[in-house]
């Protein structure tokens, strides 16, 4: 008997033969066992796997189990569907509703069930952000420190009592050794002018001083000024200076990323309280390029440039055929990788649109472009003249775009915008100055005309029309610019002299002069790129007219010379002619939610509102000449008149009491310490409690700053809260994507008004308002019986608004929601506690006419025009369609606080400068490393390092290093460095109490970057957000450090020589320089460990 | 117990309480706390516990075909240490079941692989394979102690309890009766070769078949693992038989040379088959294999080669057996040499195959401490080993004091 | 140094012939083994997770409801198309399904949404990942090329990690997708080793919030995860804590008429997904194009992932 050695039966032998082996093999007693087994087998279910384990199918995508809002990872805000199990967030992708998610995005007349099975794209963020919800570090109650400023010890207090002891003051931290008696002046005490008769009295008689020329006279108007308002003195901050305003000034609110809602709620606390100190950080992302575009989009009206607006243009990649990207690194960051990626890489792929890349590093997007440009940081503008240079020579220049003067001249070309490149400009001794005025030249007889006042439209203002010039074959022609009838086109250069003498050129001329001052060889010289490959961008650029686009973003805009990098790129577009082109300059364009532009609900109107004047805090839209504070040149600090939302002044300018010595401050999601360039000016600052008597703050976590705070409130996350989350240049189509609470809020449910509701910045602030007795919040804060107690209050209303659209007769509404989409509505945020979501309180806010059509929006995401409409033909449906200044008399107007000189009118190459005009060569001896900074998609700057779904893609940064370089300094990838300035010799952060932190990262050795130029990801080495140990109420918190790994070299960045406690600064866009310091790097010794290094990545 | 090995008794017995209590602390963080100290990962999935499981089983396999060399081929000369192998064999055999044990990601669930096997998985032929071994080696070792545990049947105290309740039998066994069980010890031995042969080899199989390392992927992948399990079982049973065996006498020493020779012959041979194993994909320093092999050899951990198995794996034992072989002491170091570092040997062909990856920047793509092609064992999976090597010494020593392994083979009782 | 050569031998010569009674005890343990080796062969066709006692035919059909109102017109997103082409595939059983995936290399920007998705969706925990991107960058400045390659599990045709799984614990169905039954799996770790892309990961039991107050209970870590449409707990460590892990296209969300995480979220669109056997669906165009590819192709295992460069 040998053992059996039959092969075993084929695995696909049929099943009956094997039930009868089965039973062969196992009769008698096991046969009972594999019985029992065929029952096992039945009860076994498996529509996937069939196995003992039940099965349980996915079902968020039911529409009962998920709400759309709007992402916060980052600032571009892509919509997202949260998927709620259990109650608590399990998933976030894409609201196919959204055109940042799904291109073309779905009509919102689709169903909701059916929209419901499909998911949107979503960057990596956006997946993680419920890391962001669900991050262990989060402060749930209202912290108050326990020791000094800045040393991590907290204890929890209530939240009225909070208020109370900010509003009220008083010996608040008698228990902090140093501050046993030190008195805190509360909010009430600050709040010194009431009455906004006086208010509106003394602002009037300030506008007037401020508008008086003659210094004499001015001081006459203070003296009169003090006599006149002699009783209310006592309410100014000092009355040598009445121009400084009320005390109530010395109370400022300053924010980091703050989208429309919020906004509202600060600016309503901020018209009620009577402070003009509402201060934002625009001029720390791309300020400049915010600015230029303002200044490029002033319009001519009563014989002065006003009414710019502080947006700017990107491109339209949708029918874009060819883009030089500068500074942008769309596949990183920009707003943003989802929303533009999407609508570049099939073009890319197809060969519909060619791209080249200017950066001086590698990045995502240049290796996906045909040229790629490594250019040296901080010479945009030479780089735009070669290409400005190769256009006018090649004649590839929009000549019949550029001729037209007015409206009427556009409309006949076939334009919606025009530029005043023909304008005529008055040359005085060699530079150009205004434009000349026909009446002025004698050309045309002036005009008397009148226009209703923008601030009362009841009433009307007088001015005299004195019409501008253009050349038409050798004559000087008299049009004006927004006559919308006769067209009047101009020759393009002209260089000549009016029959009257005076000396005038065109725009253009004056753009071509500074182009031609230098060869392309020259200029490309100096922006360190091959000049061959400059003018094959030229020429891609010239030949594709009005498909053809410079698309820009951070790269040009953050260097002292910001302002005039973006205005020569920007007026690249203008000679292409792109301008509200399908495939040119596109800009964002939102639904009105404040009821200003038509809505059933009119938000702006703040009862008891206080009428806010005197220089603010940061000195903007303010020229330093009007001022008592003007004497001579260069002046203590630097003065803003074009720019505003100054971020790297908020904090330097408390410490120098400048204009004016501060008292308080409301900081909400502000990081300044660590996004700024050399932040650490601003830390000595939050710690002092002289020159900054109360710091509260309103943060999720204790973050680089509020770790300084008094008080932090805690805040309710982005998936907890609502705002308006506007759009973005880019985006073609008109939208509303809304930001509207999906999870339950984390912080403690208090009361204010009468309301329970999670504690956040409106409750916040609206608890502040109710202790001091404003009446901007609280019952009839809109209108009668229209309460602001609540976030929901604002928002419902303003969700109304966007659904009833800006027409009266309500053509523009929104359908209703059918009733099974008000009952997903009500069932899918079954999850949310009546604090947040009371069905019967959101239905008596909006009433019931506009209430399904608020649930239609809400069910939404948002409101999103069809994606069709956002173009008409070959232009742009939401076009800009205004005057372009391609030469800028309000600019050139405007004298540099630094230097007592003017600035120019028009688009230049300025070398690198400080703020009295030198070159900062001192601080760059020894120092040969250029230092600038990018994104990796894996990070946003401060808020993301506490997501640990992103840490792995890239757990720690480094210092991108070229292999010269590297090997120059006797580096290799993983050796350790110390990253040492002129401006930061020792190379360290210095936190005060919370200790020094040293600029150590690891060396990143790769081709990918300019020789010369290092550059590091943001993001990275975060020290406080759940880095640090805290400990609240006695109890240790420890701190993760895989959340601070890396190196963040922004103490590094050059300060100012003569302000030295701010970094370097584009004097006239206000943008904070971030590309421009150099450093040079030292040897620790030390390396990463094998793995470490693997990890280090440049891409 | 050797007599020189006597004075260092106090020595030993500290040693192992060491041992014992590190690998005890380790085996029940283990056992409780999971995997979480250890190092491997997801990428370097098999570690040192991997590495000591084909070790141990190495060894063992050694050892049952050393004694097999005795009740199959008839070598009387080493009949004396035949009981002394057989233990040898089951204790590393335990050692390495409880090694990969430990390894399972769920090892409450190896019941899994008896109760329903995959027969096209290599791995499960090799559990089925030792488990039959397993039992041929357990009824071998009864067959080969019952004449002496019946000896001890008489007597009183423990050893009587003992030797009754072992043998199965009141007396000493009649001369019929040793014939018979030395019958089949015989025909067990004869079945357990082929089986040891399939088993280990098939261990070497079940690298070798996986054509996603090219390292491991070779037909030379058995024929290691084979040669590899005599030189260590071997080595291990030189070094038992000069340090554990009481009697000092002649004959003692006689088969200590021979076995001396027998490893001396194996190690040599298993030298040739290492030199192949190298020369052949590096000869022209081209391809991947060679990359690969270079850095096994001048690597991060170079000295696992050229100082664990070169110099004192192989050329010291070399020295030992060639012009000292005929000491007991030199026969005995030696056989420690070879087979105290011979997990270098395992270690070499584990980790390294699983530290190349196919695809590059996959370590960089996405971070985390278990996504590496980097490893070292962590001083928790030293712990594990050393509870292991805990758990064999003991069962080695209370197989040798209550069991008549070392006692002289019985005369047989005339019926 | 001469061998010892003669040899007194003590005991009593050994039996040299091989008598028909050592015979009948050879046969006897070699019956034993025989038996045990029968005993084995039995057991190994009682497995319940055996490929072929996983569902077929009919009953694997999955009515899926149309898109309805949203517009299929041509103009409409990939991720719409895909979505639609899946309703098409999910209507037939099983066998008649094969997936494919392509991953266009010209429109991967190496943004790692769809690894950090993926974790995401399936609730992987630290240490697990199945769809890592790869990044290279090439050439010396200023003449540089980077390449981004998503790398899932290649569901292959040929599996090497199926056959050594030692109880069968994976298996391919007939749509191309290998399959882990984690309460099977015993964690050895053979199909690990096995799989030349190293697309298998092991679950170790670790989780991302350890070392930090909430110590591995956030709630993204508590809730259970949907794989292959079942519910897994990790948290008292429950399957698949301790099992073998991989990309299973999301077979979960492809029971519900919904795209694979990492094809939904693809912000490059470099992503597509369908039934290579339906002749108008996007992915059988996209995998037809000249520079299609598969990685590791001399491995044999026959991928249905397909690169485009």
């Amino acid at each position: 008997m040998n053992p059996e050695s039959q092969q075993p039966p084929p695995a696909e032998m049929n099943l009956g033969r094997r039930q009868f082996l089965r039973s062969l093999l196992l009769a008698g007693a096991p046969a009972a066992a594999s019985v029992a087994g065929e029952e096992a087998q039945a009860a076994v279910a498996g529509a996937i796997l069939r196995t003992t384990r039940p099965d349980r199918n996915l079902d968020l995508n039911n529409p009962r189990n998920f709400l759309y809002s709007a992402c916060m990872q980052c600032n571009t805000g892509c919509g997202i569907k949260v998927k709620i199990q259990d109650g608590e967030v399990a998933k976030i992708d894409g609201n196919p509703y959204n055109p940042w998610c799904v291109v073309p995005h779905l009509p919102m007349k689709t169903a909701v069930p059916d929209a419901a099975r499909l998911d949107g794209a979503l960057c990596p963020k956006g997946q993680a952000g419920l890391q962001t919800h669900y991050d262990p570090y989060r402060i749930a109650r209202v912290l108050k420190r326990a020791g000094p400023r800045g040393d991590g010890r907290w204890v929890t207090i209530p939240f009225d009592q909070a208020i109370t002891e900010i509003v009220e003051g008083g010996k608040l931290f008698s228990q902090v050794p140093g501050e046993e008696n030190r008195v805190v002046e509360g909010l009430r005490s600050i709040m010194a002018l009431r009455d906004d008769a006086v208010a509106k009295a003394m602002a009037a008689d300030i506008a007037a001083l401020w508008d008086e020329k003659d210094a004499e006279k001015k001081k006459a108007l203070a003296e009169a000024f003090r006599q006149k308002h002699a009783a209310h003195l006592d309410k100014l901050i000092d009355p040598a200076h009445p121009d400084f305003g009320p005390k109530n000034n010395q109370f400022i609110v300053s924010w980091g990323r703050l989208k429309g809602g919020r906004s509202d709620f600060i600016k309503r606390f901020g018209a009620g309280y009577g402070t003009t100190n509402l201060h934002g950080h625009t001029t720390v992302c791309q300020g400049s390029l915010y600015f230029t575009c303002k200044a490029i989009s002033e319009q001519y009206l009563a014989d002065k440039f006003s009414g710019g607006e502080k947006f700017y243009w990107q491109t339209d990649l949708e029918h874009a055929r060819y883009v030089l990207f500068v500074g942008a690194n769309l596949f990183d960051a920009n707003y943003g990788p989802t929303n533009r990626t999407v609508r570049l890489t099939d073009n890319l792929a197809s060969g519909r649109t060619h791209i080249a890349v200017a950066d001086p590093r590698f990045t995502k997007l240049a290796a996906k472009a045909g040229v790629w440009l490594p250019l040296k940081p901080g010479t945009d503008a030479a780089l735009a003249m070669a290409i400005i240079r190769r256009l006018i020579e090649t004649g590839k220049i929009d000549q019949k775009f550029l001729a037209a003067a007015n409206k009427a001249a556009a409309t006949a070309a076939g334009e919606l915008s025009w530029t005043n490149a023909s304008w005529l400009v008055e040359i005085k001794n060699g530079t150009p100055g205004k434009f000349v005025r026909g009446a002025d030249a004698g050309v045309v007889a002036a005009e008397k005309r009148t226009l209703p006042d923008p601030k009362d439209p009841k009433k009307t203002l007088e001015y005299e029309e004195k019409f501008l010039l253009v050349l038409q074959n050798g004559q000087p022609v008299a049009f004006d610019p927004n006559d919308k009838t006769n067209a009047v086109a101009g020759e393009l250069f002209v260089d000549a002299a009016l029959p009257n003498g005076t000396k005038v050129k065109s725009s253009l001329q004056i753009l071509k002069e500074e182009a031609f001052a230098k060869t392309i060889a020259e200029w490309c010289e100096i922006a360190g790129v091959r000049t061959k490959d400059v003018l094959k961008v030229a020429d891609a650029l010239g030949a594709h007219g009005k498909q053809a686009s410079v698309d820009i973003h951070r790269g040009p805009a953050q260097h002292t010379n910001g302002f005039y990098n973006v205005l020569s790129w920007m007026a690249i577009n203008m000679l292409l002619g792109n301008y509200d082109w399908a495939g040119g300059m596109s800009k964002a364009t939102t639904f009105g939610y404040d009821g200003s532009k038509g809505g059933p609900f009119d938000l702006n109107r703040v009862p008891g509102k206080l009428t806010a004047f005197g220089i603010s805090s940061i000195r903007h839209d303010l020229a330093y000449e009007k001022t008592t504070l003007f004497a001579g040149y260069p002046a203590k600090r630097n003065w803003f008149p074009l720019s505003s939302d100054i971020y790297e002044e908020v904090l330097p300018s408390i410490e120098d009491a400048y204009p004016y010595p501060m008292k308080a401050m409301f900081t909400y999601m502000g990081a300044s310490a660590y996004s700024l360039p050399a932040g650490h000016t601003n830390i000595p600052v939050l710690a002092d409690v002289r020159k900054l008597p109360l710091l509260i703050a309103s943060d999720i976590t204790v973050g680089v700053n509020s770790r300084y705070a008094d008080y932090i409130f805690p805040d309710t996350d982005y998936l907890e809260r609502w705002e308006f989350q506007g759009s973005h240049p880019n985006m073609a189509c008109k939208v509303a994507p809304i930001r509207q609470p999906v999870a339950k809020p984390l912080p403690e449910i208090v009361t204010v008004f009468g309301q329970a509701q999670p504690i956040c910045l409106e409750s916040t602030l609206m608890a502040i308002a109710e202790k001091l007795g404003l009446k901007c919040f609280g019952p009839n804060a809109f209108a009668e019986g229209q309460p602001c107690s609540h976030p929901d209050d604002y928002y419902l209303r303003a969700v109304a608004n966007v659904a009833a659209g800006e027409a009266p007769d309500g053509s523009k509404a929104v359908p209703d929601a059918s009733a099974e989409e008000i009952e997903i509505f009500r069932q899918s945020r079954r999850h949310l506690p009546p604090a947040v979501f009371d069905l019967a309180r959101w239905q008596k806010i909006v009433g019931e006419k506009l209430w399904p059509k608020v649930v239609y929006v809400l069910n939404r995401g948002g409101r999103y025009e069809d994606h069709a409409k956002g173009f008409n033909g070959k232009k742009l449906a939401n076009a800009y369609g205004k005057l372009l200044n391609l030469y800028q008399e309000k600019t050139a107007g405007v004298i540099h606080a630094g230097t007592g000189k003017k600035h120019f009118g028009t688009a230049r190459y300025l070398p690198i400068a400080d703020y009295t005009g030198q070159a900062p060569d001192a601080y760059r001896q020894n120092h040969p490393l250029q230092l600038i900074t990018h994104r990796t998609i894996a990070q946003t700057k401060s808020r993301t390092c506490t997501n640990y779904w992103l840490l792995p893609l890239m757990p720690e940064n480094g210092l991108v290093l070229h292999p010269h370089d590297a090997a120059a300094h006797g580096l290799s990838h993983g050796d350790e460095v110390r990253v040492v300035s002129a401006t930061n010799p020792a190379g360290v952060w210095d936190l005060g109490r919370g200790g020094k932190k040293e600029m150590l990262g690891k060396v990143i050795v790769s081709e990918g970057i300019r020789p010369g130029v290092i550059s590091f990801a943001l993001g990275f080495a975060n020290w406080a957000t759940g880095v640090a140990d805290v400990t609240v109420d006695g109890k240790l918190i420890a701190g993760d450090a895989r959340r601070g790994r890396g190196i963040h070299a922004n103490a590094a960045m050059w300060t100012d020589p003569t302000i030295k406690n701010t970094c370097m600064f584009d004097p006239v866009g206000g943008s904070v320089s971030f590309y421009d310091s150099h450093v040079q790097l030292v040897k620790t010794g030390r390396r990463a460990s094998h793995a470490e290094s693997v990890a280090l990545r440049a891409l | 117990m050797n007599p020189a090995i006597a004075p260092y008794r106090f020595l030993l017995w500290a040693g192992w309480l060491g041992l014992a209590v590190l690998g005890g602390w380790g085996v029940f963080e283990r056992l409780f706390h999971g995997h979480g100290q250890a190092n491997y990962g997801s990428y370097v999935v098999w570690g040192l516990w991997v590495s000591g499981y084909i070790y141990y089983i190495g060894l063992s396999a050694g050892a049952f075909l050393l004694s097999s060399l005795i009740y199959v081929f008839g070598v009387h000369k080493l009949e004396r240490i035949g009981r002394l192998a057989l233990l040898v064999a089951v204790i590393t055999l335990a050692m390495a079941l409880v090694a990969i044990f430990f390894d399972l990601g769920r090892e409450w669930r190896f019941t899994h692989v008896f109760l329903s096997p995959n027969f096209s998985s290599m791995m499960a032929w090799m559990v089925w394979l030792y488990t039959a071994y397993f039992l041929v080696l357990l009824l071998e070792l009864w067959f080969a102690l019952r004449p002496s545990l019946a000896q001890w049947a008489g007597e009183e105290g423990l050893r009587g309890r003992l030797g009754r309740m072992l043998s199965g039998s009141r007396a000493p066994l009649t001369e019929a009766q040793c014939r018979e069980g030395a019958g089949w010890l015989r025909a067990l031995a004869t079945v357990g070769v082929p089986l040891a042969v399939t088993f280990h080899g098939g261990v070497g199989a079940l690298f070798g078949t996986l054509s996603a390392h090219p390292s491991w992927h070779t037909p030379l992948m058995p024929v290691l693992f084979l040669t590899g399990a005599l030189v260590s079982g071997g080595g291990l049973m030189a070094f038992t038989a000069a340090a554990f065996w009481p009697q000092q006498d002649r004959v003692w020493r006689e088969s200590l040379t021979l076995i001396g020779k027998a490893v001396l012959g194996l190690l040599l041979f298993d030298l040739m088959l290492e030199w192949a194993e190298f020369s052949i994909p590096m000869w022209y320093g081209v391809g991947g294999e060679y990359d690969h092999l270079m850095n096994v050899l001048f690597g991060e951990y170079w000295y696992v080669f050229w100082v664990c198995h070169i110099l004192l794996g192989t050329l010291v034992p070399l020295a030992l057996l060639a012009f000292r072989g005929r000491e007991p002491w030199a026969i005995g170091t030696a056989g420690l040499l070879i087979a105290f570092t011979f997990v270098a040997v395992r270690l070499n062909i584990v980790i390294p195959a699983l530290t190349d990856p196919n695809l590059v920047g996959l370590e960089s793509s996405f971070t985390d401490a278990r996504l590496r092609f980097s490893y070292l064992p962590s001083f928790f999976e030293w712990q594990v080993i050393a509870g292991i090597v805990a758990l064999g010494c003991a069962l080695f020593y209370l197989g040798l004091r209550l069991l008549p392994v070392t006692t002289p083979e019985p005369q047989p009782k005339a019926p | 140094m001469n061998p010892d050569t003669t040899s007194t031998p003590q005991e009593a010569p050994a039996e040299t012939g091989f008598t028909r009674r050592d015979a009948t005890k050879l046969a006897v343990v070699a019956g034993g083994l025989g038996l045990v080796a029968l005993a084995g062969k039995t057991l190994s066709k009682l497995k319940t997770t055996a490929a072929s006692q996983q569902p077929r035919g009919p009953q694997t059909v999955r009515e899926v409801a149309p898109l309805g109102t949203v517009p299929v017109d041509g103009q409409e997103d990939v991720l719409v198309r895909m979505q639609d082409e899946l309703r098409r595939a999910m209507a037939k059983p099983i066998e008649q399904r094969r997936w494919k995936m392509v991953i266009d290399q010209r429109k991967c920007v190496g943004c790692h949404a769809c690894t950090v998705a993926c974790i995401a969706e399936n609730k992987l925990p630290s240490g697990v990942v199945y769809r890592p991107v790869m990044t290279e960058t090439t050439g010396t400045f200023p003449n540089l090329a980077t390449r981004f390659t998503p790398r899932p599990c290649m569901q292959c045709e040929n599996p090497p990690c199926v056959p050594v799984c030692p109880v069968e614990a994976t298996y391919r169905r007939p749509d191309g997708i290998t399959a882990i039954d984690y309460d099977h799996c015993i964690g050895c770790g053979y199909c690990i080793t096995a799989c030349p892309y190293n697309a298998r990961t092991r679950d170790l039991g670790e989780n991302y919030t350890a070392g930090t107050p909430m110590a591995g209970r956030a709630p993204y870590e508590k809730l259970s995860s949907n794989e292959y449409g079942k519910c897994w707990d990790r948290q008292n460590h429950d399957s698949p804590v301790g099992n073998a892990r991989k990309c299973q296209f999301c077979v979960h969300r492809l029971e519900e008429g919904l795209l694979p995480q990492c094809v939904t979220t693809c912000i490059g669109r470099a992503n597509f997904f369908g039934d290579a056997n339906d002749p108008d669906s996007l992915v059988a165009e996209m995998a037809a194009k000249a520079s299609a590819h598969v990685l590791l192709p001399e491995m044999g295992t026959k991928p249905s992932v397909v690169y485009l460069s």
